[in-house]
């Protein structure tokens, strides 16, 4: 008998896992909330460091989903757990069993509106790092009006105890390098701006993508946080921020400000933390067993995690994750056996 | 009929009672004149001036009797403990009353003497009773009845304080338990001893049955001499310790009563009208639960009646310590029976301490704010100061503006090219000196604007501009005032939503300048309105509060979900707040929506 | 002297071998929060004062922690104590005490 593996997340990391579990030879059951699987790749345009777009990556993974079963518009009522079996109830009505489930439910970004300072949703000209990928998507946005200056904000609800997350989010500097780049090539006679804490260039072929900005496209970074933003007679934004590195407070006007909104544990997560007493950390995230030798486990029996979940990740981190927890489930199942 | 039983209508056992008496009368006339001469000039002649002001004197003495006696104030917060105060004092002072019209009428060549009315069982004898007699009698027992039931009540509260709505008392001192015993032991012993003497000096409902008790069942009725001695000696105790436990508010309020109704302040930690409220603090611990760092339980000795504690000890760092930590929200002074004005006492506090930095706000004098100088229209000008902290909340400004232009109002922006702190920071920290600096640039740039109408949204500006400016000609209104007036005048149209709506009440609003009905009246007018489960006057301050100088970010977080939990009690869908910091400070704690009060009047404006 | 056209000046560099901090380890005492600061300016962008003069918070930290106090120390006495630091700082630092205790400590 095939044994069932169950997967909350139908993110990057749960198709990539419910592949590679199926390989193995089981049953993946992978349960998505949202009408299409694909989490939050499906709504990025292109992927950093080389721009490759979301929608291809996508593509390839969906296109082996042989012997997979999948829902989808899909929640979990209740998980409850009979000696070695997890039984999980959907919204659907259907409830399925498995000796093992594999937490995929990934992250969600700040709320900007939170960060009220910067006026998200109410100045007309500042839009998040989402709203710029489905711009780059469709372009299709009011919001965005042939812009001669535009401004990036780095950490936005990320390293800040007032937003209630300390964390770094990671993929946000690269995010925005990206993107600055990327609209700088829509609208090449606009100068663009970086606001940075630090720049957290950390992955291969990051520092080429930072330096092609500078050189390339004339990206300005300025290490500053913004601290404010209002709106003068004319309706454009100004933005406070202190030049750090030339030690003086600056204005500046603009006419689109983007704000890169970080990653904080998701909605889901924090939810099926609860139903199943499954511990997190201060920042939300769900704490693996080991975090340098098993950060797929979790500290409950028969439970796993992959990608970003337990904390920010870029795609090909999730992805590599979702190998590596394909592997320990698999693993699970042979001591059980033995 | 009555008659004295020893000719010379004294006996030693009166002496305990006597030197207490002496030893208090003395430490009180001390104590009035200290005060009154630690007094400024100034303060001295506007008390002087009370005292013969016809009018005052009549609130003095109104006030005297319904804080003092009838405790009015405890009443309305708890009738049980209402009860206990008023019964004590009230019961006492009619003993005491009585006691001396018996000794006017009956023996007047003693009614000199001051132990005669109250050991008046003592020294009498009745050899028939009348009914003028009796009717005394039986004034005597049920006065001496009711203290008992509040003594009684008393000695519950020791034990069950949560019944009579305190959830935290005050932890006492070995004085104030010698204090409380004696006064525990003053009026059973009374009871005792008048029961002992009724079979002689007549009694009433009470007396008589303990005297028949005694007669049937004790072997030696007749030694009760010892009952009075320590009636006597207990009486003497607690007068003695009096002055050094929380008794000694008793005289001191009468005090500090017509000090208040003068209009006098607190202008140093120690002295004058402070010394006054030190001595009146009853240590009730009221404060205790009011205080919203209680939420943290290491926070507990921080509240009022520590600090008094604290100053009487003279522990300078604890003071120090007590007096920067507090969020200044007013809620303990709000509540506090003998109205112990808590933030003036830290501020006079904060105000001692010398710093080395000063203050140099020269360069303010070469700001020139854009602004029109005359007034182009002749007309009513509106001037709007939307401050500092709302350069963070910019919904705030924004709603302002659209609802102005709605209303057609003539107005201009004050700060639109940034603030200049209206000051109220600075003399929250104790830096009045500093602060007088920003007024005065501030009042130069108001006047200057040709305004007939200062509109301040942000509730710490508004308390400064109103109390500390005196702007002549210029009329100083928050917008909750104003937009609540504009809706009455049918110059804005607001519809109502199906909203529900709390309103939060910011401390410098609310208890700072006594707007608690305008707002709430708005806010009615544009959906339903909720009530929180401590609100007005008993509102929690958000935690955001510049008045504390040393609570952390950490801290002030758990006194903001605590407000928090305070305000969604009847489940609203939305927290209205009239001030920027409060806004700023829920927005992160809160899971229902918190929106600025404009915000919520523009968006259901047509 | 022979006129190079430039001055050596030792005090350019940053003395921190012989760094004294036994001040700023006093400030950190009454202020623990002072170590917390990660240099983001957000201080220095919204401060009212800063609008029209010197005043910068963040530098003033560096320059204590580098012994080099009286570079910065009189421009905190523009300060209007509004607490618009206090509320933007990301890190949740309590600047508003943090300055009250640097002109306790340092003596200005």
């Amino acid at each position: 008998m095939k044994e069932n593996v169950v997967i909350i997340g139908g993110g990057p990391s749960g198709i990539e896992a419910a592949r590679r579990i199926r390989n193995f030879g089981y049953t993946p059951i992978l349960i998505e909330k949202e009408l299409r699987l694909g989490g939050h790749l499906a709504q990025w345009d292109r992927l950093f460091p080389e721009g490759v777009y979301a929608k291809e990556v996508l593509q390839t993974l969906l296109s082996d989903m042989d012997g997979i079963k999948w829902f989808t518009d899909v929640q979990i009522l209740t998980i409850n757990r009979l000696k070695d079996t997890y039984v999980i109830k959907l919204t659907n009505g259907i409830s399925v069993q498995s000796k093992a489930v594999l937490i995929t439910t990934g992250f969600q970004l700040f709320q900007a509106e939170k960060k009220e300072e910067y006026g998200y949703g109410i100045y007309n000209h500042v839009i998040t790092n989402a709203d710029l990928e489905r711009y780059f998507q469709n372009r299709k946005d009011s919001r965005i009006d042939d812009p001669k200056v535009i401004g990036f904000v780095h950490c936005v609800g990320s390293r800040d105890e007032k937003a209630g997350n300390r964390q770094c989010s990671k993929v946000c500097c690269a995010t925005a390098v990206k993107q600055a780049c990327e609209i700088k090539q829509l609208y090449p006679d606009a100068t663009v701006y970086c606001f940075y804490m630090d720049l957290r260039m950390f992955g291969r072929r990051y520092e080429d993508m930072y330096l092609e900005a500078q050189q390339k496209y004339g990206i300005r970074f300025i290490r500053g946080r913004v601290s404010e933003v209002s709106e003068n007679h004319e309706g454009r934004l100004v933005v406070k921020a202190e030049d750090t590195l030339f030690g003086r407070p600056l204005r500046l006007s603009m006419d689109l400000l983007v704000l890169m909104s970080g990653i904080v544990s998701s909605h889901q997560s924090q939810e099926l933390a609860k139903m199943i007493k499954l511990p997190v950390g201060e920042d939300g995230f769900f704490l693996p067993q080991n975090t340098i030798l098993e950060p797929c486990k979790s500290q409950k029996q028969g439970i796993f995690f992959a990608g970003a979940c337990t904390g920010p990740k870029t795609i090909p981190e999730s992805l590599s994750e979702a190998r590596a927890a394909a592997v320990a489930i698999n693993d699970y199942f042979n001591t059980m056996t033995e | 009929m009555m008659r004295e039983r020893f000719l010379s209508g004294y006996d030693s056992f009166v002496l305990p009672f006597m030197i207490g008496m002496a030893f208090i009368l003395v430490y009180c006339i001390a104590g009035m004149i200290k005060v009154i001469m630690q007094l400024n000039k100034e303060d001295k002649i506007k008390l002087a001036k009370s005292l013969f002001y016809p009018a005052n004197a009549f609130k003095n003495l109104r006030d005297i009797f319904a804080d003092c006696i009838f405790h009015v104030k405890i009443w309305k917060r708890n009738k049980l403990l209402g009860y206990m105060h008023s019964s004590i004092a009230f019961g006492w002072l009619m003993l005491i009353v009585i006691g001396h019209i018996e000794t006017w009428i009956y023996i007047p060549q003693r009614s000199g003497l001051l132990y005669y009315p109250v050991f008046f069982r003592y020294f009498m004898s009745v050899e028939s009773y009348t009914l003028r007699g009796s009717f005394f009698f039986f004034l005597m027992d049920f006065f001496l009845l009711m203290v008992l039931s509040g003594i009684f009540l008393a000695i519950f509260k020791r034990f069950r304080s949560k019944i009579l709505g305190m959830r935290r008392t005050t932890k006492l001192t070995l004085l104030d338990y010698i204090g409380l015993y004696s006064l525990w032991a003053i009026f059973p012993l009374r009871l005792i001893s008048e029961g002992f003497t009724a079979g002689i000096s007549g009694g009433s409902f009470l007396t008589i049955p303990v005297n028949w008790l005694f007669a049937n069942f004790l072997s030696k009725p007749e030694n009760f001499d010892y009952t009075w001695w320590a009636y006597s000696i207990v009486l003497g105790v607690f007068f003695i310790v009096l002055p050094f436990t929380r008794y000694m508010h008793i005289p001191a309020e009468i005090l500090l009563i017509p000090m208040k109704n003068a209009g006098i302040k607190v202008r140093h930690p120690r002295k004058g009208m402070a010394l006054a409220q030190l001595y009146s603090c009853s240590s009730c611990g009221l404060c205790i639960d009011a205080c919203p760092m209680g939420t943290q339980k290491k926070n507990l000795k921080d509240s009022t009646v520590y600090l008094v504690r604290q100053i009487k000890r003279r522990n300078e760092t604890r003071t120090r310590e007590i007096s920067d930590k507090c969020l200044m929200c007013g809620k303990c002074a709000a509540i506090c029976p003998v109205g112990v004005a808590a933030c003036d006492l830290r501020l006079a506090v904060r105000e001692e301490q010398k710093c080395n930095i000063h203050g140099d706000y020269t360069y303010l004098k070469s700001v020139v704010p854009d602004l029109n100088k005359q007034n182009d229209r002749g007309e009513d000008k509106v001037l709007y100061y939307a401050g500092c902290m709302s350069s963070l909340t910019p919904v705030i400004s924004r709603s302002v503006v659209k609802i102005l232009d709605k209303a057609g109002v003539n107005y201009e922006l004050m700060d639109k090219d940034g603030s200049i702190c209206c000051g109220r920071p600075l003399l929250l920290a104790g830096k009045k000196e500093e602060a007088e600096a920003l007024i005065a640039k501030n009042r130069e740039i108001i006047h200057n604007s040709g305004a007939t109408t200062l509109l301040v949204s942000c509730a710490i500006c508004y308390k400064i501009f109103s109390e500390e400016y005196s702007l002549e000609g210029i009329k100083v209104i928050h917008y909750t005032e104003y937009f609540e007036s504009l809706a009455k005048q049918g110059k804005i149209t607001l519809t109502k939503g199906s909203s529900r709506y709390v309103y939060h009440d910011p401390c410098e609003l609310g208890r700072g300048c006594g707007i608690y009905d305008a707002p709430r009246e708005a806010i009615s007018r544009i959906g339903e309105l909720v009530p929180a489960e401590k609100e007005k006057k008993d509102s929690i301050c958000c935690g955001g509060s510049i008045g504390s100088l040393t609570l952390s970010y950490t801290e002030r977080g758990h006194i903001t979900q605590y407000a928090v939990n305070n305000l969604i009690i009847n489940t609203p869908d939305k927290i209205v707040t009239a001030c920027p910091l409060c806004l700023k400070t829920f927005s992160k704690y809160s899971d229902v929506k918190v929106i600025d009060f404009a915000e919520a009047l523009s968006q259901q404006m047509e | 002297m022979i006129d190079f056209g430039f001055a050596l000046t030792p005090s350019a560099t940053l003395q921190i071998d012989n760094l004294d901090n036994k001040l700023f380890e006093q400030l950190r005492n009454i202020e623990p929060d002072v170590a917390k600061c990660m240099a983001c300016g957000s201080c220095t962008a919204s401060c009212s004062a800063g609008n029209y003069t010197e005043l910068n918070l963040r530098k003033v930290i560096l320059s204590l922690q580098r012994g080099r106090e009286q570079d910065t120390l009189n421009s905190l006495k523009s300060c209007m104590l509004c607490g618009k630091c206090n509320i933007v700082c990301p890190r949740g630092i309590n600047t508003r005490h943090l300055i009250l205790s640097i002109c306790k400590v340092y003596n200005i």
